[in-house]
């Protein structure tokens, strides 16, 4: 049933075609197809820009044998950031094509890459002080020194255990 | 898109990037730095925003034009002003020449000015996912993170913190720590406190569990931050123009004195440990957290942020040994004690059911620490065992006895609704019911099923009769092998074949060599602990032995059962935890001197754990057989031996070398989270508290003696002088083995007993001296007399009996209670007198 190639139109009206079975790694489009058959014309990804869309495809060409994965409920299991070696070289890009891949992933309902994204990001907080990680993501620090304080020793109670 | 109507605003001369890079100032390259593998060229980034428009500088159309060339020519007008820095960095394919020649612009720099562009470029590189990532994609963010990490990373700005303290977020957190909570308490409690009721009225709702309202005695914890999250909530939504002195009516009157303007700065001057709290109004959520979150609409929520962390405390109490003690009856009622010793206990919610051989059952209000009713008066003998539901559906109270009889009781008006008058032919050792059955187990070696609703064959629950040996049946029980379903249908319906009335007979279990001194019923399986030294699993269906489990080296007084392990006590005085599916032995704890009689286990499971213990029994395997395979010295030994103690299991090392069984699919210990607690109770007069460490292995964190905590209950009603001498005697009582003693203390609390027990609390906080904090310090007091106790007990049986043998322990999320030798039911309470606690553990059910 998944065979052929299916057209996709990025935001910035680029046509992508590709592998049915690929495409259908995401939820939205395969849903879509099933819904509405294929008819052959372009699919437009309004929220997806050409270069986003290419790098959620190249992923899904890289997963698109992988099982399906066990059930949706996975909110379930203990959460691991563990990222297997392929998804964290994918992953090295820089931050807004990281955020980009989320919400296009998001968009699409590609849960396990998703999820990859969302880790990728876990992984770069993990371990860092408040003021390493307003490093990294540029955060400007929009406490006072009283107010960082305060929520230091109100936070206290987390510690040791 | 956005980025066409970025506005025409970045002037700056062509040369300026030229003139101003060596003005920068030390550079430096930031770790993070990434390249780009990608392009993009969307513009909805926050960089925008950071960068000042004079950062950029113009460039000619000509290369703007090259930027663009290959990509979506002419599909939307350029942004003609604005360069996309990162293309400089990016080796993109799609503009090459641009990137070319960036690059040799760059390169013609001296490296500390490209040191200082790269540094420029940052804010770019490095943006906010709180700014670019809506709500619930942060969350699934977050939820790989553990809560400290969490914290830590509220502190980064405020964005984060008020992303980071998402009740839903924190709700998740508790449950992945194994936690239970009450779902029904909080949904009532959610639905009572949002009910459109006037402010006056919803103050005093809130604070419905507090005795005194009208007193300011509560300052600390009367929500402050309660009072400013709400004007912080009503500044934030636009349109509900309360003023925050109308919101702040709800408070005590004293917070309002002072000032209008600025409530919960009133509220600072009275709230000690925060001096500061003129920043609240700014923070948000504010800096203390409270129970509930009220949404505009007035519709009120549990704050799970707020829940998590009081169950922190709490466990943290519990870690640290830190407790107050009650006792039921409260001390100025000991006319409403036992008789004598009880043997069998059971709490819910506020109420306590216990069994005595005084031959009486007790129902007890544990708010006000009274006997309810009457006591329940039926049995001939001692009550060695009981079951209740205070559930209106059930409404029940089931009791066994050394009389031979089984007792069907009203809970609410203690009326005898039911005996089965031969149930045994000897004592009933222990019983449990659920909806369907009840299951009895005896000194007559038997285990024995009953109906507990009219049944009729063709009902599922009718037995499924098992030929072979083991189960026997009544002559009333059909073989439904016997008859085909249509004659059994017209037997039914021509009133040949009637319905079992409840509480009948269906079948009798036979197995055990010796007493069955423990049973437990989990869903369609029995659970029975043996005199015999044997563990014996059942099916509730037909009454065949499913398995027999062994290890224990004397008989076996208690077990308990939650679907992947049991765990038993015995008189060998060890605990011991054996995986249910395989049967293997994966626990032993030794800490107990004497008979463990009684015990709870509690391994706070997280979601989607058979998963996770299974993984972990395997990776232990996979060690066992790496060690063996490099030849190291590990060995499962013969059974015989471990039997015999030759072998002797660990409380739960994952050493390969202390692995005695293979094939469990639960690790050494039994797995379970970091909170995993068991608490067991002995005929050596203690009750043990177990954690797990580090390592998974099981460790005795505190020792508890019911002498201290009867005499730490009774000094929590009396004043200084009088806590001496009630200390004084409870001695001189203990030593002269008076077990009905209470009236002394009840004189000496005299000015105090007007107040019965809720009132115990509120008089430790008030009382200059701090006695809960000596009272929860005090876990290990001196255990001089009890030593003595031990010595003479086994050297001279002469000298009276123990005092304090613990026969039956109970514990959830808050307490421990128990029962003994002592007719007095002591309890430790380990929300400590924390109002806070309190207030939380209402929602909170153990592990």
């Amino acid at each position: 049933m998944s065979t052929g190639t299916i057209t996709l139109t990025s935001s910035d009206e680029v046509d992508i075609t590709l592998d049915r079975a690929v495409a259908e790694r995401s939820v939205l489009i395969k849903n879509m197809l099933e819904d509405l058959g294929d008819s052959g014309e372009a699919i437009p990804i309004p929220n997806v820009n050409e270069a986003v869309l290419k790098k959620v495809i190249a992923w899904c060409e890289q997963h698109k044998n992988d099982p399906a994965s066990a059930n949706d409920d996975d909110d379930n299991r203990r959460k691991t950031t563990d990222i297997d070696e392929w998804d964290q070289k994918f992953m090295q890009v820089d931050q807004e094509m990281l955020f980009e891949i989320i919400l296009a992933a998001n968009y699409l309902d590609i849960k396990a890459l998703l999820d990859v994204g969302c880790k990728t990001v876990a992984n770069m907080i993990k371990g860092k002080s408040p003021e390493e990680i307003r490093k990294t993501f540029n955060i400007q620090n929009d406490f006072t020194p009283e107010e960082e304080d305060q929520i230091r020793r109100e936070n206290e109670w987390a510690e040791d255990r | 898109m956005e980025g066409d109507s970025m506005p025409d605003a970045r002037t700056s001369p062509t040369l300026r990037l030229q003139t101003t890079v060596g003005d920068f100032p030390a550079p430096s390259l930031s770790p993070s730095f990434k390249l780009d593998e990608g392009y993009s060229d969307e513009t909805r980034s926050q960089a925008e925003k950071d960068q000042g428009a004079d950062n950029v500088m113009m460039l000619p159309n000509w290369v703007l034009a090259q930027s663009e060339a290959g990509r979506a020519a002419g599909k939307r007008a350029l942004p003609a002003c604005r360069l996309r820095l990162p293309s400089y960095f990016v080796l993109a394919d799609q503009s090459p020449p641009l990137t070319e020649l960036a690059y040799s612009l760059l390169r013609s720099l001296r490296t500390s000015s490209i040191a200082a562009v790269v540094e420029r470029l940052n804010p770019i590189l490095h943006m906010d996912p709180v700014v670019k990532l809506p709500p619930e994609l942060t969350w699934e963010i977050f939820s790989y993170l553990d809560p400290q990490t969490l914290l830590n990373c509220s502190l980064s700005s405020r964005a984060w913190r008020e992303r980071i303290l998402d009740s839903g977020l924190w709700r998740f957190l508790y449950i992945n720590e194994g936690w239970r909570m009450d779902v029904r308490a909080i949904r009532a409690f959610e639905q009572e406190q949002s009910e459109p009721i006037s402010p006056q009225s919803r103050k005093s709702r809130l604070r419905h569990n507090e005795p005194d309202i009208g007193e300011p005695k509560h300052k600390k914890r009367v929500p402050p931050t309660w009072l400013s999250s709400r004007s912080t909530e009503e500044q934030r939504v636009a349109g509900l123009n309360f003023s925050p002195a109308v919101a702040d009516n709800e408070g005590d009157h004293y917070m309002t004195d002072d000032d209008q303007a600025a409530p919960s700065l009133a509220s600072s001057n009275h709230t000690p440990p925060t001096p500061s709290l003129q920043f609240t109004p700014s923070l948000y959520p504010p800096l203390q957290s409270s129970l509930i979150t009220r949404a505009p609409n007035g519709s009120v929520k549990v704050n799970w942020s707020h829940l998590y962390k009081q169950r922190r405390r709490l466990e943290k109490n519990w870690h640290q040994g830190r407790y107050t003690n009650f006792q039921l009856p409260d001390p100025s009622h000991p006319e409403e004690a036992h008789r004598e010793c009880v043997y069998a206990i059971q709490f819910e919610g506020r109420w306590l059911v216990s069994g005595s051989r005084d031959k009486t059952v007790r129902v007890w209000n544990l708010d006000t620490k009274r006997l309810w009713h009457a006591p329940l008066i039926g049995h001939a003998k001692s009550v060695l065992c009981l079951q209740f539901d205070p559930s209106p559906e059930e409404d029940v109270i089931i009791s066994g006895s050394s009389d031979k009889t089984v007792i069907v009781w009203k809970f609410s008006t203690g009326e005898k609704i039911h005996q089965i008058t031969k149930a045994h032919a000897d004592s009933v050792l222990n019983l449990k019911f659920d909806s369907r059955f009840l299951v009895t187990c005896s000194k007559d070696r038997t285990v024995k099923v009953w109906n507990r609703k009219e049944l009729l064959p063709n009902d599922k629950d009718y037995p499924r009769i098992c030929r072979g040996g083991g189960p026997t049946y009544p002559s009333h029980i059909i073989d439904l092998t016997d008859i085909t379903p249509n004659m059994l249908e017209a037997g039914i319906a021509n009133g040949q074949i009637k319905a079992l009335q409840p509480y009948s007979l269906l079948m009798t279990v036979e197995g055990h060599g010796a007493a069955v001194n423990a049973m437990q019923i989990h869903g369609d399986e029995i659970v029975t602990a043996s005199g015999d030294r044997m563990i014996k699993v059942w099916s509730i269906r037909n009454g065949a032995c499913l398995k027999t489990l062994m290890g224990h080296e004397k008989g076996i007084a208690c077990v308990e059962f939650d679907s992947r392990r049991i765990i038993s006590g015995s008189n060998d005085n060890t605990v011991r935890i054996y995986d249910h599916v395989s049967g293997a032995e994966v626990a032993c704890l030794r800490g107990h001197s004497n008979l463990v009689r009684t015990l709870q286990a509690g391994f706070g499971d997280r979601p989607g754990a058979d998963e996770t213990l299974r993984e972990e029994a395997q990776a232990v395997e996979n060690e066992f057989f790496a060690a063996q395979a490099a030849g190291e010295s590990v060995d499962l030994g013969a059974r015989e031996q471990r039997r015999t103690g030759h072998r002797v299991n660990t409380a739960g090392s994952r050493d390969p070398r202390d692995i005695t069984a293979l094939g469990a699919k639960i690790p050494p210990g039994g797995g379970g989270s970091s909170w995993a607690r068991i608490v067991s109770g002995s005929y050596d007069e203690t009750i043990l508290i177990w954690h797990k460490d580090r390592d998974g292995r099981w460790t005795m964190a505190h020792q508890l003696r019911q002498a201290d905590a009867v005499t730490n209950a009774a000094r929590g009603n009396l004043s200084q002088v009088a806590r001496t001498t009630v200390a004084a005697q409870a001695q001189q009582l203990q030593a002269a083995q008076v077990l009905m003693t209470l009236p002394q203390t009840g004189q000496n609390g005299g000015n105090n007993t007007a107040q019965a027990a809720p009132a115990n609390q509120n008089n430790a906080n008030a009382n200059p001296a701090p006695p809960a904090g000596t009272l929860g310090q005090a876990p290990n007091p001196p255990p001089a007399h009890h030593h003595h106790h031990h010595v003479h007990a086994r050297r001279q049986p002469l000298l009276p009996t123990p005092t304090a043998r613990v026969f039956k322990l109970q514990f959830d999320a808050r307490k421990i209670i128990c029962a003994s030798v002592d007719p007095r039911i002591v309890g430790w309470d380990f929300a400590c007198d924390d109002e806070e606690l309190i207030e939380a553990c209402q929602f909170f059910q153990g592990l």
